[in-house]
C-alpha cells in the first residue's frame, strides 16, 4: 500500500472515475454542445460527400471508425499535422527525448557504469519522464540584477530557432515542413542565430560565469560557422541544387560521402563545435565555469534550453544524413499493405468490418522514414560517442582548428568537387547525370 | 494579404531602426538593429527574392550583428562613444533625412519605375550565376581580387609578431 494515500481503496477509485466520466458527459452535453452550436453558427460549414456538415454529423463520424479514417487521412496531409506531428516538432521531440535517455545509458556503458536504473523498473526507462516533471515543478529563479526581457526571451528564441532548423529537414519523399528552393541557405541563416542568442542571454544573466561562457560560445560558433558553410558547398556543386529534397533525390545511386569524404569529415567536426559538445564543450565547461552560459537558468527555462539543444542535435544529424548519407534512399524493405484489407475488409470470426481510407501512409513514405531514422540514429550515436572518450580541448586549439585547418580542408574539398565535375567523372557523360 | 504584410514589415523595420538610433542601452540598440536587418530580409522575401533574403539573414544578422555585439561587449562604452546631443543637431538630422528621401523619391518616381512589369516570373538564382560567369565575368574577377586582397590584409594585420612560433597552437 502506498504511503502517499493510506486510505486508498480500488473500488472507490473506480467509482470516482465513473463519477468523473458522468460529470464530463453532463457538462459537455449541457454546456459544451451549445457553445459548439453557437460557434458553428458563425462558421461556414463544408459539404462533404453531398451531406451538409452539421455538428451532429461531425460527432457521428468521429464515433464511427469506418467514417473517421478518411477524415484522419485528410488531416494527415494538412500543414498543421506536418508542423506539429510528423516531420515537424512531435517527431523531432520524440527522437530528441530518446536521445537524452540513450546518451545517459550509452555513456554509462562506455564507462562501465550502470546509468539510470530505478525509475520505471526496467533499466530506468522512466528516468526522462521523472526529470521532465522535476524541471516543470522547479521554481524559475531570475537573478536580481538580470536584464529580464532578454533573459526571458533567450530560451524561447533558442527553441524557436531549433524548431525552424528542424522544419527544413526532409524526412521522406514529400514529407517536409518547409521546402524552399534555397533550403541550404535557410539552414545557414538559422544557424547564424544561435551564437547571438547564446551571447545575449549570457550577457543578460549578469553573472561572470555566464558571460565567460557566452563569449566562448560566440568565438567558437563564429569560428566554426565558416568551415561549416564551405564544407557543404562541395555537395551543392555536385548536386547542382540548394533544395534539400533535390539533394536527397540526386543521391539515388551514390551517396555524396563517397565522392567528397573530406567535406563530410569537416562538417562532422563542425557539428560538435556548433552543438557545444565534447571535445568542444568550452561554452558550458562544467569543471571550469559552472555551466557556462546556462548557469543562471533554472526550472523549465533550463528545460527549454535542453529541448532546443537536442532538437538542434537531431537537426544536425538529419542534415548530415540528407547531404552525405542519401537521406531517405534505401532498399525497399517495408512490406506492402495487404490488398485483402483494402478490398474485403478485416474479418474476425463472423464479423467483417470494412475500413475505407486505408492505408493511411503509402509504402514509399514508410520505407523512406525507416531508412532516414536508422541513418539519423546512427549519426546521433556517433555524435554522442566522443563525450565518453575525449577530453576537452583548449580554447586556442579549438579556434586554431576552426580558422586554419578546417577552412583549408574545406577548400581542398571544394577543389575535389570541381575536379570531379570538370574531369567528367560526374555530371554529363559521367557516372551520374 | 501582401499589402498588410508589407505594412507590418515597414512599421517593424522603420520603428526598430528609430529605436536602434534613439535607445540608451547599446545592447538593446544592437537588438533593434538586428530586427531592422531581418525586416529588410522580409522585404526581399516579399519581392520574390529568397536567395537575397537568406543571404541578408546569414550575412547581416549572422555576421555583422555578431560583430557589433562583440564590439559592444568587449569595449567599455565610455571609450568608444562620446555622445554629443542637442536639439538643433537632432532637428537638422531629421531635416536632412527628409530632404534626402524627397530627392531620392522624386528621382525614383521620375525614372519610369511605374511602367515596370510587376508580374514577371521569379528570377532563378542559377540564371544569376550564369550571368555572373559570362557577361559580368570581369566584375566577378574584380570582386574576387578585392575580397582576396582584403582577406590577405586582415590575416597580415591579425598576425602577432610577439608570439614565438613554438607558442602557437598547432
Amino acid at each position: 500500500m502506498s504511503t502517499i494515500a493510506p486510505q486508498f481503496r480500488l473500488s472507490r477509485f473506480i467509482a470516482s472515475l465513473f463519477d468523473l466520466i458522468f460529470w464530463v458527459l453532463l457538462i459537455f452535453s449541457l454546456v459544451g454542445l451549445p457553445i459548439v452550436f453557437i460557434i458553428l453558427f458563425y462558421i461556414k460549414l463544408p459539404v462533404i460527400n453531398g451531406q451538409f456538415m452539421t455538428p451532429y454529423l461531425a460527432l457521428t463520424w468521429i464515433a464511427d471508425p469506418s467514417r473517421t479514417l478518411p477524415i484522419v487521412k485528410a488531416f494527415i496531409h494538412t500543414t498543421i499535422f506536418k508542423v506539429v506531428v510528423f516531420p515537424g516538432f512531435g517527431f523531432a521531440a520524440i527522437l530528441a527525448a530518446a536521445t537524452i535517455f540513450i546518451e545517459r545509458k550509452f555513456l554509462a556503458k562506455i564507462q562501465l557504469r550502470v546509468g539510470p536504473l530505478y525509475c520505471g523498473k526496467i533499466e530506468g526507462i522512466l528516468q526522462l519522464m521523472g526529470d521532465g516533471f522535476k524541471l516543470m515543478s522547479k521554481e524559475i529563479i531570475i537573478p536580481a540584477k538580470a536584464d529580464k526581457p532578454i533573459f526571458w526571451m533567450g530560451p524561447l528564441l533558442f527553441v524557436g530557432a531549433a524548431g525552424a532548423f528542424v522544419s527544413l529537414i526532409p524526412v521522406a519523399p514529400g514529407w517536409v515542413v518547409a521546402n524552399p528552393n534555397v533550403g541550404l541557405l535557410a539552414v545557414f541563416a538559422v544557424i547564424g542565430f544561435f551564437p547571438i542568442i547564446a551571447v545575449l542571454t549570457a550577457w543578460a544573466a549578469n553573472s561572470k560565469w555566464t558571460f565567460i561562457g557566452g563569449l566562448r560560445a560566440l568565438h567558437q560558433m563564429v569560428a566554426f560557422e565558416i568551415p561549416l558553410i564551405l564544407s557543404l558547398l562541395g555537395v551543392v556543386i555536385l548536386s547542382g541544387s540548394l533544395n534539400l529534397s533535390h539533394i536527397v533525390e540526386s543521391q539515388q545511386h551514390f551517396w555524396w560521402i563517397t565522392f567528397v569524404p573530406i567535406g563530410a569529415i569537416v562538417f562532422f567536426i563542425t557539428i560538435f563545435a556548433e552543438l557545444e559538445r565534447v571535445p568542444f564543450d568550452l561554452p558550458e565547461a562544467e569543471s571550469e565555469i559552472v555551466a557556462g552560459w546556462l548557469t543562471e537558468f533554472s526550472g523549465m527555462m533550463y528545460g527549454l534550453i535542453q529541448l532546443g539543444t537536442y532538437l538542434k542535435l537531431y537537426a544536425f544529424a538529419g542534415l548530415f544524413v540528407v547531404l552525405f548519407l542519401g537521406g531517405w534512399n534505401g532498399p525497399m524493405v517495408w512490406p506492402p499493405f495487404p490488398q485483402d484489407i483494402i478490398t474485403h475488409g478485416i474479418t474476425i470470426g463472423p464479423v467483417t468490418a470494412k475500413f475505407p481510407g486505408l492505408p493511411l501512409f503509402d509504402q514509399e513514405m514508410l520505407n523512406g522514414t525507416l531508412w532516414f531514422v536508422i541513418k539519423t540514429v546512427g549519426v546521433i550515436l556517433l555524435i554522442l560517442l566522443p563525450r565518453g572518450v575525449f577530453p576537452r580541448v583548449r580554447m586556442d586549439i579549438a579556434l586554431h582548428t576552426g580558422w586554419y585547418k578546417l577552412i583549408g580542408l574545406a577548400f581542398i574539398n571544394i577543389f575535389i568537387a570541381l575536379g570531379l565535375l570538370y574531369a567528367g567523372v560526374l555530371g554529363p557523360g559521367g557516372l551520374l547525370q | 494579404m501582401v499589402d498588410s504584410v508589407f505594412l507590418a514589415l515597414s512599421v517593424i523595420t522603420i520603428g526598430s531602426a528609430i529605436v536602434a538610433l534613439e535607445v540608451r542601452s547599446l545592447i538593446y540598440g544592437s537588438i533593434a538593429l538586428m530586427i531592422t536587418l531581418s525586416g529588410v530580409a522580409g522585404f526581399f522575401l516579399l519581392l520574390d527574392a529568397p536567395f537575397v533574403a537568406m543571404f541578408q539573414l546569414s550575412v547581416y544578422v549572422g555576421s555583422i550583428a555578431v560583430l557589433i555585439l562583440f564590439t559592444v561587449m568587449l569595449v567599455r562604452r565610455e571609450l568608444i562613444f562620446n555622445k554629443v546631443e542637442d536639439k538643433r543637431r537632432r532637428y537638422a538630422g531629421i531635416g536632412l533625412m527628409l530632404a534626402l528621401m524627397l530627392g531620392i523619391g522624386t528621382i525614383i518616381i521620375g525614372s519610369g519605375l511605374k511602367t515596370m512589369d510587376t508580374n514577371s516570373p521569379m528570377v532563378d538564382y542559377k540564371k544569376i550565376g550564369e550571368d555572373f560567369l559570362t557577361y559580368y565575368s570581369p566584375a566577378l574577377i574584380v570582386m574576387g581580387l578585392i575580397l582576396a586582397s582584403s582577406i590577405t590584409g586582415a590575416m597580415t594585420l591579425a598576425r602577432r609578431e610577439d608570439v614565438m612560433d613554438d607558442q602557437r597552437a598547432n
